[in-house]
């Protein structure tokens, strides 16, 4: 083997390890950059917010969550605790979701993919594996006090506060694609979506929040604050 | 015009608010609370259709969803018609436009008046039945005027202008109805602290509270649904859906819900809302409280306008404050329709007289009726209506005591309305779509919900609970029920109480006798929609259809868009006594899904037009889009399918493309295809298994191409796989079989080998993917990395590197699906498209040339390279593909397919083979699915060889080429095959290689 190839090898594992980011100055694009991302008119008081948490880290972890040193392992890297089934946990700058029994996905700051999945190997051992996706999914984020309604119209998954806490984390259809959907606060929602979707997704999320007054872009601290209550809607519509 | 027929006080309307409407071409004015049907009956319009078969004069005969004649086609304009609507639940407003749909041409020239005697003989029972079976031909003619002449609507011929959407519910009780009983379940249920659904169909909820003077602890009883719904709007778990018909329920407490949002507002829905919304509802229990539907006796003539359902009478009374006529006659087979006679006594009308078909009948109710002054036919019944366009008169004689046969002479009543009531039957047609049988109760004198097979709880009506105080306590008592079932432990309301009148025993009486036999009186209606007559059952029945479901396609009964809501049981009833049998033997039809007619659009919802399906793109899609690509859908993603220059025709692009690409160097856009990341110990072993050739010797920095067949040696999916490290590998598959391999691979890790230590992950998105390929690849290459050797015996052909391009860190691996010397590029997708545009900046010297998917076929066909899904059809094997290099035998685990392709099919002789054709005329190019025959003349069915499953103009080759499965095709080179074409043509090939350039591989390898 040439020896460039042998240096991209992880020994342990025996498994291909790269810095996708360049180095040198070169754009990145994220999967809905084509999109206008900021409203030209923005409603009076907006029911949504959504815009695009782009060019974050993404990496799927894959390991035996009953093996105390995949735990550990994970633990000692990222700082959070390995969540339970359906759950998440979170630092100020790192998120890790259960997504199936064996897989979880770990979001953080873009230009730390590489040294995040450095020192997970370093963490851990034995049969488990990292993937770095990052280039292969974005996250939308979803807030104000329609956007469970936009869920609701969006996704089969029961969205309402007694099934779906802050924390929870669901992988489930979305329209006719699909999302990891976890929930950040009251009325705050990230969306985890898959790259060739994410176009057909951020159409589908703005037609659906159309009703609610969409504002593209994320809330500010004023308006946040005045969101975070939100007085209830007549159930009786019409 | 005015409102002849409006009261001047009561009723739940706003007099404040008038609302100017047209119907039929006219003008009219309603009030705010109206419906449809109840401002026509104010403005005193009889006839709002005419009938299917028959074309008679129809009039509104009820209040409610079961009403069969005021079935309307709404729209002002073009772009916002609405077929099926029904004119009692319909809410009117300010423009709203209103066409009969039956009555063709016109509601008051009577076309078919004359006609219909000779157009009624052409159209007997068993017409369906019998055009159906003969001649098949002819129906599309029958259909077109049927269709016209019966009533049906008619979708817009333009764009819908409205929208609709869907919302996905989840609930601990649904509550389907908001009558007396759904609304004392609804606050046992809300006040335990479950989440609550209650849906009501109507405009406003109460139901039948809405239009009864009865008061509840003294008060009326409107009152309590206000306060009522006041509570219940309050609670954060419960969510009120008014206008909201609950249509269907399906397997596993999942319900469709129809809600009308803006129908009841303008013609078109304000701009961003939907004009209505289908609910998905998943929910833990399920009580129905749907309520009944009065049933009409069955007499002569009882379709005239002005013969109407007697709680209908009341409710247009009551809640919409119009009388719908002068002079009514009564007839009744129970002391509750007595009410109907006494609303309208109170309303200032005459009430000519109360003919009850009971001979020997006292109570309360008769006691009331003679107090009143009103005129008591004890052991009579209306047999027959007089009247056109409007009853003018009701024939009326004695009946036996069983209602069997007319007993006395008969007399004319002089009337105009003629109100009739055979009792109830239960709404029960949700539970029916759970698959539950409907019993018979004679109590009830009617079906009423089996046993149940899903979370469901009934009450009220529906169960047969028919008075107001047993239906509030048990509403209350099974929306506890519901509540505590599904995990809120809860009691029962304390609910209000009315003074109730005892009820003497009602009779089972559905069709009234005649003077003559059936069959000669004058019709005698069962079904309006379908123009059913009590005479047409009795004829089927005699004509040996016995089973009720062979009565009902015999003579079409309960086939129109209310689904017989009205006549069913009377025409059960009917038919069950010209066989001498019982009802409950005779058995009931059963209802499905939907309730009331659904619109296409709530149906579709929002996935429709562009957001009809997921469109997946690449990170170069926007490029393609700026260089005027046509796309083609592969997938669900858009390719780019070739990259037309202005002017170009598509096979002068496709030219131009191929030419390019083996002359200097073209691109292609491969990121769709999928890429599967295998990591871990067993890896290699896994990839040996499910892989018909050999891994185990593959070394790092290698890729190898792969055949994968399913379990009976078929062939489903190729593709290269690089070896990245001792245990992790790359698998790429064709771009619409990614999931389904994904799923494949995961599927026999955790069935079949959960001890195998490998994780296998979509990275298909990941990375951008893109392949240069010519002559010039290697230097167009070079000139964007400084870190890769690409010396051709450095970096080989089947070799892969990393390094960077562009100034982004990249694999490269050396492999082909031209023939050509080959590079894909793969990047961290959010770089794709700066590599993209950096390829193009130094390709322009080269002549980079895009190209899409139809030139990558032909490109790949030209040296004979499959594509799965295509050249195979999962009937084909590694060995009819001519590919036994890629199935190794002796592996020491097996593959899956090795078994399958061992079977004694597929090692026989004369299979269908992949091999290449070239048509003697090298400028026809044959169709895809072209069939092969030995000899064209042989007379008919000729025996077929195979068909062609790709074929080409190839440019470089100036010539067509094509590929095909043939009969022992392998065996056959150089021998002569016809194509018997469509057209009439026979086009003459020959059976060469599949590989028409290149075939010792020398291009690929410089």
């Amino acid at each position: 083997m040439s020896e460039v190839i042998n240096k991209t090898v992880d020994e342990a594992t025996q498994v291909a390890i790269m810095d996708q980011c360049p180095t040198a100055d070169v754009p990145a694009r994220s999967p809905l950059a084509h999109q206008d991302q900021s409203s030209k008119v923005a409603p009076q008081n907006p029911g949504v917010f959504l815009w695009e948490d782009a060019l974050k880290t993404h990496l799927v972890l894959r390991g035996d969550a009953n093996n105390a040193d995949f735990r550990q392992g994970i633990e000692a890297a990222t700082g959070l605790d390995l969540p339970e089934a359906l759950q998440s946990t979170q630092s100020d700058d790192w998120a890790l979701g259960w997504i199936a029994p064996d897989e979880w996905l770990l979001t953080g700051p873009g230009d730390q993919a590489f040294a995040m999945e450095t020192t997970l190997r370093k963490h851990l051992s034995g049969h488990y594996a990292v993937i770095n996706v990052s280039g292969g999914q974005t996250l939308v984020r979803l807030a104000g006090p329609e956007a469970r309604s936009v869920l609701m119209k969006s996704c089969p998954y029961d969205v309402h506060d007694r099934n779906f806490p802050i924390g929870k984390i669901v992988n489930t259809v979305l329209a006719k694609s699909q999302a990891t959907i976890r929930r950040l606060g009251e009325n705050d929602w990230e969306l985890v979506v898959r790259r060739s979707f994410a176009d057909y997704i951020w159409r589908w999320l703005m037609d659906a929040s159309g009703e609610y007054g969409l504002h593209l872009g994320q809330p500010d601290a004023a308006t946040a604050a005045r969101q975070s209550n939100p007085s209830r809607a007549n159930p009786v519509e019409g | 015009m005015t409102q002849t027929n409006r009261l001047n006080t009561g009723g739940r309307i706003d007099r404040s608010q008038p609302v100017t409407f047209q119907f039929n071409g006219q003008s009219y004015q309603g009030y705010r609370g109206d419906t449809l049907a109840s401002a026509l009956l104010a403005n005193g319009v009889d006839v709002v259709g005419r009938s299917f078969k028959y074309s008679r004069p129809r009039g509104i005969v009820a209040a409610g969803a079961e009403e069969p004649n005021a079935v309307f086609q709404l729209g002002a304009t073009e772009a916002t018609q609405v077929p099926n609507v029904r004119a009692t639940q319909q809410d009117i407003f300010d423009g709203l436009v209103a066409q009969p749909t039956s009555g063709w041409p016109n509601l008051n020239f009577d076309f078919m008046g004359t006609f219909s005697k000779v157009f009624g003989r052409m159209l007997p029972p068993g017409f369906y039945y019998k055009t159906f079976m003969f001649p098949q031909a002819a129906w599309e003619t029958y259909e077109k005027y049927i269709r016209k002449a019966a009533g049906l609507g008619r979708s817009p011929r333009v764009k819908d202008a409205d929208t609709y959407d869907h919302m996905n519910q989840h609930t601990d009780v649904l509550i389907v109805g908001a009558g007396p009983t759904g609304l004392a379940a609804a606050l046992s249920a809300a006040r335990a602290g479950a989440r609550v659904i209650l849906a009501d169909e109507q405009a406003e909820m109460g139901g039948s509270l809405l239009a009864t003077r009865d008061q509840l602890d003294g008060q009326a009883a409107a009152d309590w649904v206000k306060a009522t719904l006041d509570e219940l709007a309050g609670y954060d778990h419960v969510q009120l859906l008014p206008r909201s018909t609950v249509n269907g329920y399906h397997d596993h407490n999942f319900l469709t819900i129809h809600q009308r949002r803006t129908d009841h507002l303008a013609d078109k829905a304000p701009d961003n809302i939907s004009r209505q919304r289908l609910h998905r509802v998943r929910a833990k229990w399920v009580l129905l409280a749907t309520g009944a539907h009065e049933r009409p006796l069955v007499y002569g003539n009882n379709d005239v306008p002005g013969c109407m359902v007697a709680s209908a009478v009341s409710t247009y009374i009551n809640q919409y404050a119009v009388a719908p006529g002068r002079r009514l006659v009564l007839m009744t087979s129970n002391d509750y329709a007595y009410r109907t006679a006494f609303d309208w006594q109170d309303a200032g009308r005459e009430v000519v007289a109360i003919v009850d078909s009971r001979h020997d009948v006292s109570g309360r109710y008769q006691e009331e009726a003679r107090r009143r002054g009103i005129k008591l036919l004890l052991g009579q019944g209306v047999i027959e209506a007089r009247g056109n366009k409007r009853v003018d008169g009701a024939v009326v004689a004695q009946l036996d005591p069983t209602g069997d046969k007319v007993v006395g002479g008969g007399r004319v009543l002089d009337c105009d309305t003629i109100a009739t009531s055979g009792g109830w039957s239960p709404a029960l047609h949700l539970s029916c779509h759970t698959g539950s049988r409907p019993v018979w109760d004679d109590e009830v004198i009617g079906f009423v919900p089996g046993k149940t097979v899903q979370q469901q709880l009934v009450a009220g009506a529906v169960a047969g609970t028919f008075t107001l105080n047993e239906c509030l306590k048990e509403g209350a008592q099974k929306g506890a029920e519901a509540a505590a079932l599904a995990g809120f432990p809860s009691q029962a309301v304390k609910t209000p109480s009315t003074e109730h009148w005892p009820e003497a025993k009602p009779m089972a009486l559905f069709c009234v006798p005649h003077k003559k036999r059936n069959s000669r009186a004058p019709k005698q209606f069962v079904d309006f929609q379908t123009d059913v007559t009590a005479a047409a059952i009795e004829l089927a029945t005699r004509e040996g259809f016995e089973s009720i479901e062979h009565v009902k396609r015999y003579t079409a009964m309960g086939f129109g868009t209310d689904q017989g809501k009205l006549g069913n049981i009377n025409g059960m009833a009917i038919a069950a006594k010209s066989m001498n049998k019982t009802i409950p033997e005779t058995g009931t039809t059963i209802f499905r899904p939907n309730y009331t007619p659904v619109t296409f659009g709530a149906i579709a919802g929002r996935h429709c037009r562009d957001l009809f399906d997921p469109m997946r793109y690449s990170a170069m899609h926007e490029w393609h889009v700026k260089q005027g690509a046509e796309f083609e859908d592969v997938g669900q993603w858009k390719r780019p399918w070739y990259f037309p220059k202005p002017g170009e025709t598509m096979q002068q692009a496709l030219d131009r493309e191929c030419l390019a690409t083996r002359e200097s160097v073209g691109i292609l856009d491969a990121s769709t295809l999928g890429k599967i990341d295998i990591q871990g110990k067993d890896a290699r072993e896994f990839l040996g298994r499910v892989y018909t050739n050999a891994w185990a010797k593959l070394p790092v920095g290698k890729c190898r191409y792969g055949l994968m067949c399913h379990e009976d040696g078929m062939v489903f999916d190729d593709g290269v796989t690089s070896c990245m490290g001792e245990n992790h590998f790359v698998m790429t598959t064709t771009t619409g079989g990614a999931a389904g391999v994904l799923e494949w691979l995961e599927f026999y890790h955790q069935t079949e080998w959960p001890e195998m230590e490998v994780y296998m992950n979509t990275v298909t998105d990941h990375w951008a993917t893109m392949t240069i390929a010519g002559p010039n690849a290697r230097k167009l290459l070079s000139e964007l990395t400084d870190d890769i050797n690409l010396d051709r015996d450095s970096f080989k052909f089947m070799d892969w590197r990393q390094g960077t391009v562009a100034g982004v860190p990249a694999r490269v691996f050396r492999i082909s699906f031209t023939g050509e010397l080959s590079y894909e590029i793969n990047v961290q997708a959010n770089y794709g498209l700066h590599v993209w545009e950096k390829l193009f900046e130094h390709g322009a010297k080269y002549n980079l040339t895009p190209y899409g998917t139809e030139t990558m076929h032909i490109l790949r066909a030209e040296k004979g390279f499959i594509i799965a899904g295509q050249d195979t059809d999962g009937s084909v094997h590694p060995y009819d593909l001519g590919m036994s290099w890629a199935v190794k035998e002796d592996k020491p685990y097996s593959f899956i397919g090795k078994r399958g392709m061992k079977r004694e099919d597929c090692v026989r002789d004369y299979r269908k083979q992949l091999v290449g054709l070239k048509t003697k005329d090298p400028s026809i190019v044959l169709p895809e699915g072209a069939q092969a025959v030995d000899d064209p003349n042989h007379p008919i069915p000729v025996p077929m060889l195979g068909h062609i499953t790709s074929s080409y103009y190839s440019a470089n080759l100036g010539r067509s080429i094509a590929l095909g499965v043939v009969k022992g095709g392998h065996d056959r080179m150089g021998e002569t095959v016809y194509y018997p074409l469509t057209d009439g043509r026979v086009v003459e090939a020959e059976i060469c290689s599949t590989i028409f350039l290149d075939p010792k591989g020398e291009r690929q390898n410089v």
